[in-house]
């Protein structure tokens, strides 16, 4: 049963659509979707759903790219500025989403849209240019070719404009790598699912908007109170000087000694780094802090966590650019066992310059460094690169040839499934994928964490209700257990979050500034009176956690479920980290445990309302989160519960 | 009554763009705001500016401005 809800405030108003092949451009009211869903990824997700026809590939002009600014995005609701990109997930024909803030979002509200969906594909490569109502597609054959940086750098000089926002792909998404992002702003990445790829199959190189519109909201007054009061716990809570140099912080601080110090190392074959090299990379006299030249926010953050950071010395003196993460840190360093401080941040800048999504790249290349450690390639393969650990002149000349898929570069832009069949040996074991994506994630040690990762229904990425941050600043209480190395609670714990996280994307918050950090400047509470004030309606959190974020979570399990042959045992964790243990550290000896992994999995599928031995949606199930449309779809492929 | 920017402490997150659009307007605006701030991807630099159309924030508690810049860059200089 759907909610009968009619919003009135927060929204651009418009989808715009745009057909690449027919050079077709109309808009629809985006009103009704976001009743449906309350916007954002939500409204992509439904989109996606009615419009893609099974059987579609990614590479199909069939499939959309659809973004879908979050609902609450040009207000003033702290955090608002994140944008969800969906497509589908090139590594299995499932659902794609991937997520980013910046101002590009803002932007395209204040030009009049909620959504942009893309179809079709170009003959020749172009460029989107939105100015308000003005909506071109201009030649881009002058800008093939250019990594990320240029492009901005040539866009931002002939379109002689500073005040215009920019999302664009690099050589990585032209060359159809896989793992290829579409980078707003240089620096902030919607990486994953293979976005980026798709962006370039369609010949799209770059979305530039300008918007001079305004944003209206229902109930000012009140919703001016919410905002005050949350911007107030911004301000007073210590944990926000914290949150302003979160990697940062985790690895300098030896008090926060934790499992999240603990990343997966050289491939996945441990879970400890020394601290003698985590003192290396992260020092501050000469570790990466001593290269922040200043600390960025994206739009409308009172958070503020991007630094800006320049590289003084060595073989990579001048080099600069914005971000450094945690999955920098788990990725870039430990991963390859990296610990200078400058190659790490060089790899970096590279990626966003390359337009690759970071984990991705630190994925296959690391998977390339243990199958040269066991002997299975050899110098003959790399073109004489010697892959060792540690080697950051490989790493680095590994990524470009990713980018540009030259020699070795171009089987690892295939992703590991298909790079496997080609190098043979068993050397699928070695590497760390779900659903069909490489990934970087931890496997072992946290078991909530895992979980979440290894369920994600956009494979294998830990924004799908992974638990860490609240274990730090001590929120109030949730549901379920926040010390992610226990088994038992862990279910309560990653379903609660998840389901935080679908309001979240849907409304467009950064998750850092919500209930993900485990500051909490924004608790669901806070969310609700944003939403109803501004969007002048009148829900209860019941309303937003167990409707519209099931619903949410639900769309996008059914379109893997009509499009894909994804089942159970594609929500387990790659098996080398049920078979292997930790080999050093303070946790040596922890290794996933697969039964009682089966068992958390199982109470994490019933809490979803889902088949506890299947994880299948109930045709229940279904009709209570307002999904009555895709039940007949479903029992047609045997994919529904008749209960 | 002046408001002044400290650009060490500045992190470029266009609050006070967005909240002087809402004192003149009542909505989010930013074509209407009597600040401008702008950033350059490349540099990291950020360009913040005020223009005449600032009333001091007539009829508010306080200006709009200084108040939701969480990062503390904004004062009234008397
Ligand atoms: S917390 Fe960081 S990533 Fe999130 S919106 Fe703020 S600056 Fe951007
Ligand atoms: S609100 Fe403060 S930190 Fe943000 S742009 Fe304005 S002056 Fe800079
Ligand atoms: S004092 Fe008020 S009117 Fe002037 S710039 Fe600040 S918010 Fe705008």
């Amino acid at each position: 049963m759907n909610k009968n809800i009619h919003i009135q405030g927060c929204l651009a108003g418009k989808i715009l659509w745009v057909d690449l092949s027919k050079k077709r451009i109309w808009t629809e009211p985006s009103q009704e979707y976001n009743n449906l869903t309350l916007g954002g990824r939500g409204t992509n997700s439904l989109i996606m759903l009615r419009n893609i026809k099974i059987g579609t590939k990614w590479s199909d002009p069939e499939n959309l790219l659809c973004f879908g600014v979050g609902s609450l995005v040009g207000t003033m609701a702290p955090g608002a500025c994140r944008v969800d990109v969906s497509t589908i997930n090139i590594f299995n024909r499932g659902k794609g989403s991937a997520n980013v803030g910046g101002s590009w979002g803002a932007e395209l509200k204040y030009a009049g849209y909620d959504n942009l969906i893309i179809v079709g594909k170009s003959k020749k490569p172009v460029y989107l240019y939105i100015s308000d109502s003005l909506v071109e597609l201009r030649d881009a054959q002058y800008l093939w070719g250019k990594d990320v940086f240029t492009t901005e750098f040539i866009l931002r000089k002939t379109l002689g404009k500073e005040d215009i926002e920019i999302a664009a792909i690099g050589p990585a998404g032209e060359n159809l790598v896989r793992g290829s992002a579409i980078i707003v702003d240089t620096a902030k990445a919607a990486a994953g699912s293979g976005v980026g790829c798709v962006m370039g199959d369609k010949k799209l190189k770059a979305i530039v908007v300008r918007g001079r519109g305004k944003i209206e909201i229902a109930d000012p007054g009140r919703f001016m109170t919410i905002v005050e009061k949350t911007y107030q716990k911004c301000k007073q809570n210590p944990a926000t000087r914290l949150m302003r140099q979160a990697p940062l912080n985790l690895y300098a601080d030896s008090e926060w000694e934790g499992w999240y110090t603990n990343m997966v190392t050289r491939n996945g074959q441990d879970d400890y780094w020394e601290s003698t090299k985590r003192q290396r990379l992260m020092n501050s006299q000469n570790g990466v802090p001593s290269m922040i030249k200043g600390v960025r926010a994206c739009y409308l953050c009172p958070t503020g966590c991007l630094p800006f950071l320049e590289i003084e010395r060595g073989k990579y003196q001048g080099d600069k650019g914005e971000g450094f993460w945690i999955n920098t840190i788990m990725g870039h360093a430990c991963r390859l066992d990296i610990s200078e401080p400058e190659a790490v941040v060089e790899s970096w800048i590279l990626t966003n310059q390359l337009g690759l999504d970071g984990d991705y790249t630190a994925s296959v290349i690391s998977w390339a460094f243990e199958l040269y450690e066991k002997g299975i390639i050899s110098q003959k393969d790399t073109e004489g690169l010697v892959l060792n650990w540690g080697n950051s002149d490989s790493f680095l000349a590994l990524i470009k040839k990713i980018a540009y898929r030259e020699g070795i570069g171009d089987i690892l832009a295939d992703g590991i499934s298909l790079a496997a069949k080609r190098l043979g040996k068993n050397t699928e074991y070695y590497s760390s994928q779900i659903k069909g994506q490489p990934s970087i994630e931890p496997f072992r040690i946290p078991k909530g964490w895992a979980l979440a990762v290894s369920t994600s229904p956009v494979a294998g990425r830990h924004l799908r209700g992974a638990t860490m941050g609240s274990i730090r600043y001590g929120p109030k209480p949730r549901p379920g257990n926040f010390n992610s190395t226990d088994y038992v609670g862990q279910a309560q714990g990653v379903v609660w979050q998840a389901k935080t996280k679908e309001l979240e994307d849907n409304l467009g918050i950064c998750s850092y500034v919500s209930t993900w950090s485990g500051a909490n400047f924004l608790e669901v509470s806070d969310l609700l009176e944003l939403i109803n004030s501004g969007m002048g309606v009148n829900l209860c959190e019941e309303d937003l956690m167990e409707f519209y974020a099931v619903k949410g979570r639900n769309l996008e399990k059914v379109f893997n479920l009509l499009h894909t042959n994804l089942s159970r045992k594609d929500d387990l964790p790659p098996q080398r980290f049920m078979r292997e243990k930790v080999k050093k550290g303070p946790y040596k000896g922890v290794k996933m445990d697969k039964n009682r992994y089966n068992k958390i999995l199982e109470e994490f599928y019933t809490l979803w309302g889902w088949d506890t031995q299947t994880g299948l949606p109930t045709k229940t199930g279904l009709i209570s989160s307002g999904l009555a449309e895709v039940v007949e779809p479903l029992i047609q492929r045997g994919k529904l519960i008749e209960k | 009554m002046k408001i002044i920017r400290d650009n060490k402490l500045c992190y470029g997150c266009k609050t006070c763009q967005l909240a002087c659009s809402y004192h003149h307007t009542r909505s989010f605006w930013p074509e209407k705001s009597s600040i401008l701030v702008l950033r350059s991807p490349l540099t990291g630099k950020i360009k913040w500016s005020i223009n005449q159309t600032c009333d001091e924030c007539l009829n508010e508690i306080e200006p709009l401005c200084v108040k939701y810049c969480t990062y503390q860059a904004l004062k009234i200089a008397k």
